[in-house]
């Protein structure tokens, strides 16, 4: 898969991120640089752990690395998470946490997928 | 032209995240030096070694340890932002955390996602225009003192055609001004007053010019080498409310603290704590603080000094007789002051 291929899949708009990330080269340095993130997994254990503030500020980050990589489905899921768990664990966070794990496991396959330079 | 490192402005990027980090290094990193945080304690850290070396600080809000906020209510309190520059960079866009970031005095604010061209100018135009601030408070200050230096000239060749007539040498109101200020730091150490340092220099200034009536006494009187005559000292002592006269003519023109305090000074420094004194017999509080120390001031430096009426008295004399009140009554808390000082007297001037 292309990169360009790679945002046709995630839904994703092709040329924001050439603008934003300026170069394939530089999207897909990024695009690796984000398999090896652990924001997610510490998101992911935060809930589990029903650690607040820890699963607050990780759902922020990664609707916010979301918003820069141009991954418009798992930013819609993380922001929706960030914003139940914004000042306590709400009954929703479990639910919407399952939705932010598959868009993210889309997201993570996609990448992994992506043709050797 | 390739900039060297040396040559760059240093960026100090403060966010949690590691790529967040990544990308704005990606961004910046050809044009500008940039050094990381990982949270606002770590921040102020960097702030605090490095200061004012730091252009720019792009700030992060959700952290742990410390958030952005934080870190801007904390750079207020310790000065920091009226040198340092602070961009917000945020996915919260809701217009409360907008507010609140500029209330505290960011410069401005980007919203993620953010578009590296847009980054770049913005943040050089901040930088720019700091430097430009930093410029020109630079040439403001460099101004002031300027103006400070030739008005304090003016004040001291003023001073010295007094002193030239009155046959004194040219140290006296250099003296009494060192005194003066002396005596008044000793007051605010023992909280009985409670001044700025620009009041301080003020009035310490403003001492040089108690004798500025003196002008209009005829040299025979000023100089003469004996005792004056009753006749004689009747005149001699009109020099302190004409002094206080010239003064007040400048008042209408020029309504500066400076003129105030010498009118005190020049009117009352012959004033004595209990009433005892001229031209108005005013004692206790009611001689204002200024004209109270420089008439103690004066006293002290017309016993040490030699006189064309008498011999210099050690610095020792001085000060018994000033206590033993041979020179009339002064303020008691004065007189601890003097007290105070007197070694710094003794080898200080």
């Amino acid at each position: 898969m292309t990169v360009q291929e790679l945002y046709t899949e995630l839904g994703g708009n092709y040329d924001d991120i050439m603008r934003r990330l300026r170069s394939e080269r530089i999207a897909r340095k990024f695009l690796l640089r984000f398999l090896e993130d652990k924001t997610f997994e510490t998101l992911q254990q935060a809930v589990e752990n029903g650690q607040q503030e820890e699963a607050f500020r990780a759902a922020h980050t990664l609707k916010g690395l979301s918003l820069n990589m141009g991954f418009p489905q798992l930013l819609d899921s993380s922001q929706k998470l960030t914003e139940s768990v914004r000042t306590e664990l709400t009954p929703e966070a479990a639910s919407l946490l399952q939705t932010v794990a598959a868009d993210y496991a889309r997201t993570v396959e996609a990448i992994q997928a992506l043709d050797a330079e | 032209m390739q900039k060297t490192d040396t040559m760059k402005e240093t960026i100090l990027v403060v966010d949690d995240s590691a790529m967040n980090r990544e990308f704005l290094l990606d961004i910046l990193e050809d044009k500008y030096k940039v050094i990381e945080a990982e949270n606002g304690l770590q921040a102020l850290e960097v702030l605090e070694e490095k200061g004012a070396s730091i252009s720019l600080v792009l700030l992060d809000i959700v952290m742990p340890e410390m958030d952005g906020f934080e870190v801007l209510v904390q750079m207020n309190q310790r000065g920091w932002m009226e040198s340092i520059p602070v961009i917000m960079i945020s996915s919260e866009n809701a217009y409360d955390v907008i507010d609140k970031a500029y209330d505290l005095g960011v410069t401005d604010f980007i919203n993620r996602p953010f578009d590296p061209n847009v980054v770049l100018h913005r943040v050089a135009n901040t930088i720019m225009l700091y430097v430009k601030q930093r410029k020109l408070s630079d040439m403001v200050a460099e101004e002031i003192a300027k103006r400070e230096k030739s008005n304090n000239l003016m004040i001291s060749i003023l001073s010295h055609i007094v002193e030239f007539r009155n046959g004194e040498s040219g140290l006296h109101t250099l003296h009494i001004r060192i005194i003066t200020e002396k005596l008044l730091r000793g007051l605010q150490k023992k909280s009985v007053i409670s001044m700025s340092e620009e009041e301080i220099s003020c009035i310490s200034i403003a001492s040089t010019l108690h004798d500025i009536g003196k002008l209009s006494i005829s040299e025979e009187i000023l100089n003469k080498p004996g005792k004056l005559t009753d006749e004689e000292f009747v005149i001699m002592k009109k020099h302190s409310s004409i002094g206080a006269e010239m003064l007040k003519g400048l008042k209408g023109e020029y309504n500066d603290p400076l003129l105030d305090r010498a009118y005190e000074i020049s009117r009352w420094h012959h004033e004595r704590y209990d009433g005892r004194g001229y031209p108005d017999g005013l004692a206790g509080d009611q001689i204002p603080i200024s004209a109270q120390i420089v008439s103690i001031a004066d006293v002290y430096d017309a016993l040490t000094s030699e006189r064309c009426y008498k011999k210099a008295f050690s610095h020792e004399t001085a000060i018994e007789m000033i206590m033993a009140g041979k020179c009339g009554t002064f303020n008691p808390v004065l007189l601890e002051c003097l007290q105070d000082i007197s070694d710094e007297l003794k080898y200080g001037i």
